[in-house]
């Protein structure tokens, strides 16, 4: 019992004096928040993904059919804008020429120009694009429909289109409810990310500075042995990993309405990875001897990881083959168990195996770490 | 001046002694930009997505459900999407873990609906943890529903006799009447295949930036633009690490030492600053030379974008001098140095492109040379002069230099 007090007296100085740093909470909370913002806003989805995509339409066309043409691409998600000239501010715009009706009314194929801004939103664009092809399946309907009459009089009367086939989108049964945020998808990310970040960089060079100043030599002094000395070491970083999350989900909870599906299971996902982390973290402080080359050797880490795991953007625009590399990143196994618990509202089941690898990783990295921990350089 | 060359020499054979945390943060662009690269980098076919996991759940298995699990037979629909068709159990199952995309669900009595000329719905169950993809699959089936809508609905006089034709007993299929029916069907195929090929109305797509139209870009164009960005982020970095001898000499009492020899404390100022500035074109010109060979990045005229990188690192030597100048210690240098360079990077557009960042993130950006190196290197790259970049950079760097230097020296002889 003894052995355990003094063991969490040694960690809970050590994350006292982590959290006491001047620049800890621009670290752990101010800059964490700052990318959430962003990358949030960058990778909108669903509620946030613009309630209408906008659409210029350059009118040039000298007969009926342009208006016809474009009251078929009209569509509550779509602001079209029409025009009689090229502008030189839009987001995606199409442009009917001069012969557009008299090419049709000629039954003479012809393309369409259409512009879309790079960085403009990938699933508005997808919306617009998607309904023009749907304007012109419904056009070419019609066309056929009509049959081999003189098309100058189609518009004059003609048989209408209609929807036979409705396309109803749902998630699967308990699941969402409500379409998931861009800030459901960033703010895990961002936590692991920084958690990978912190832990490595704080825990690294606290157990290399008090290697160099003897401070781990001293404490020998004290009942303390080696072993625990390295499992107080190794406590105090899993704590900064468990206390940053928590401030995260906490902002993530109150500010921009974050869904973890199960609490306690996604901070189970959290404690077993900033466990692994911590074990990282005390192997690095352990083997470098400078602080430069921790901090350099941890962001370098960090981002591989985060990039890798699917911390930066959504993994389903990864190539298969990055995919299965990215299964070397601790990152990937957490991310992929706070997907389950937060898209699928995962149970035990669902996440033991990414939480089984983390632990894993968790248990051979702190072997390691025990290891190559030194008291004396 | 000789003097000052002394200790120039002497910091870079001191730094190249220990080299590690050099190599680590010129080793972290190249490797980010590759792996940035080998992810956005346009594929050769379907555009830029990689191949979407659909599932296809046929309750019909009628002729309209096999004409939809037809349509992504199609090479360029099996590029596209990957198919799997399975049962509703089994899908659900697959849904849940997280294995497909979508999962197209085909409802029992599809064909008959249809042929009857009866609204139906086709329901496309949505991956929740993706983004983009599902929408894709959904995007695609409702464009489906509407052909397969106005194909019945141009062929309403056919598919009827279809639909008697699978009903009934072959005996009261009044063959006799088909043949005039087969030859209007006929004109509407020919009159359907005339709006098809070519597509009477198709579209020719092409993707443009702000004030021109521009191609898509290859995947040499990705690592030319990113990596300008990421290298201007670690020469922050290297030059705050290599100029943090100007506190270290000072709370060491190296300075003062040194200030008994010959050596004026202009000299030593001189020495720092040009010893930042020139290792920080050097690591530049590292990046540049790695990013040519390895990733053959495009960089344009040489000689402009090296001009370029002699700026951007004066302006670094100058910026690190003042910021040095003005800490008390290491320690408020290692707390307070690393969240602007961060701010930097993410104002200036070295982490995310700036033309998606928020109007007021980006004015923010105008302050950073983040922002003027990734501009000016991208003025370069159409082959173009980076006048402005070089007048901000070159005029606030002397600005920055000036204020640095008097409180160097003061600091030195205090």
């Amino acid at each position: 019992m003894r052995r355990i007090q003094r063991i969490l007296h040694v960690a809970g100085n050590d994350l006292r004096l982590m959290v006491g740093d001047k620049v800890f909470f621009f670290w752990t909370l101010a800059f964490p928040i700052l990318f959430i913002f962003l990358f949030g806003l960058l990778y909108k989805a669903g509620d946030n993904a613009p309630a209408v995509a906008e659409m210029t339409v350059v009118n040039l066309d000298q007969g009926r059919w342009g208006s016809y043409f474009i009251k078929k691409i009209e569509a509550p998600g779509i602001a079209v804008t029409v025009t009689d000239k090229e502008p030189a501010e839009y987001v995606r715009m199409i442009i009917l020429p001069a012969d557009f009706s008299a090419q049709i009314e000629a039954r003479r194929g012809q393309a369409l120009a259409f512009k879309k801004r790079s960085g403009a939103s990938t699933s508005a664009a997808a919306r617009v694009e998607t309904r023009l092809y749907q304007a012109i399946a419904r056009t070419i309907s019609e066309l056929v429909l009509y049959g081999p009459g003189d098309l100058t009089k189609f518009l004059d009367g003609h048989p209408a289109f209609r929807e036979l086939v409705v396309v109803k989108g749902e998630f699967p049964p308990k699941t969402v409810t409500v379409v998931p945020s861009g800030f459901d998808h960033v703010i895990p990310g961002t936590t692991i990310q920084f958690i990978m970040m912190m832990v490595l960089i704080y825990g690294g060079i606290g157990v290399m500075e008090d290697r160099k100043k003897g401070i781990l030599g001293r404490l020998l002094f004290s009942p303390l042995s080696t072993g625990e000395l390295f499992q107080a070491k190794l406590l105090g970083r899993w704590g900064l990993g468990l206390l940053q999350a928590l401030m995260l989900f906490t902002v993530g909870k109150i500010f921009f309405r974050l869904n973890l599906g199960s609490v306690p299971l996604a901070l189970l996902v959290i404690a077993v990875f900033s466990l692994a982390m911590a074990a990282l973290s005390v192997f690095i402080g352990s083997l470098c001897t400078k602080e430069d080359v921790i901090v350099g050797l941890s962001v370098l880490l960090a981002n591989i990881f985060a990039a890798l795991g699917g911390c930066w953007w959504p993994n389903e625009i990864v190539p298969q083959a990055v995919r299965v590399v990215a299964r070397i990143s601790p990152a990937y196994w957490a991310m992929d168990a706070l997907h389950k618990l937060t898209f699928f509202q995962g149970k035990f089941a669902d996440i033991a195996l990414p939480v089984g690898v983390l632990a894993a990783l968790a248990a051979v990295l702190t072997a390691v770490a025990g290891r190559s921990f030194r008291i004396r350089d | 001046m000789r003097r000052l060359l002394l200790i120039l020499g002497n910091d870079v054979r001191r730094h190249l002694k220990a080299p590690w945390a050099i190599v680590i943060f010129i080793a972290i662009p190249l490797l980010m930009t590759g792996l940035i690269g080998v992810i956005f980098a346009p594929r050769s076919h379907s555009g830029q997505l990689p191949p979407i996991a659909v599932l296809l759940v046929d309750q019909d298995k009628g002729l309209a459900s096999k004409l939809i699990l037809g349509s992504f037979d199609v090479d360029q629909m099996k590029k596209m999407f990957q198919v799997t068709v399975t049962d509703e159990v089994d899908g659900a199952r697959r849904m849940k873990r997280g294995r497909a995309s979508a999962m197209v669900v085909i409802p029992k009595g599809f064909t008959l609906d249809l042929l009857e000329a009866r609204p139906t719905t086709l329901r496309v169950v949505k991956n929740p943890s993706e983004q983009f993809l599902p929408d894709v699959v959904e995007e695609f089936m409702a464009t489906m529903g509407v052909m397969l809508s106005g194909a019945i609905q141009a062929f309403s006089e056919e598919v009827k006799g279809l639909r008697l034709m699978l009903d009934g007993p072959v005996e009261r299929i009044p063959w006799e009447t088909l043949g005039p029916e087969f030859g209007k069907a006929q004109k509407k195929i020919a009159a359907a295949a005339k709006y098809l090929n070519p597509l009477l109305i198709g579209l020719k797509e092409e993707e443009t930036k702000a004030a021109g139209a521009k191609a898509q870009s290859s995947m040499t164009d990705i690592f030319s633009i990113i990596l300008p960005g990421m290298a201007v982020m670690f020469l922050l970095f290297i030059v705050q690490t290599l100029m943090r001898d100007l506190l270290s000499d000072r709370e060491d009492g190296k300075l003062r030492r040194m200030l008994t020899t010959p050596v004026r404390p202009l000299e030593v100022i001189g020495a720092r600053i040009l010893g930042g500035w020139v290792m920080g074109v050097a690591i530049l010109l590292i990046m540049v030379a790695f990013g040519t060979l390895v990733f053959h990045v495009n960089w344009g005229p040489f000689g402009f974008f090296l001009l370029l990188v002699v700026v951007a690192a004066f302006w670094t030597a100058a910026f690190f001098a003042l910021f040095h100048a003005l800490v008390r210690n290491r320690n408020q240098a290692g707390a307070l140095g690393a969240p602007i360079i961060l701010a930097f990077s993410l104002f200036g557009g070295s982490m995310m492109n700036p033309e998606v960042m928020p109007k007021a993130f980006r004015a923010v950006g105008i302050v950073t040379p983040n922002r003027w190196f990734i501009d000016g290197a991208a003025l370069v790259r159409e082959g173009r002069f980076p006048l402005a970049s070089l007048i901000v950079l070159l005029v606030s760097g002397l600005v920055l230099l000036a204020l640095a230097v008097p409180t160097l020296r003061r600091r030195a002889l205090v």
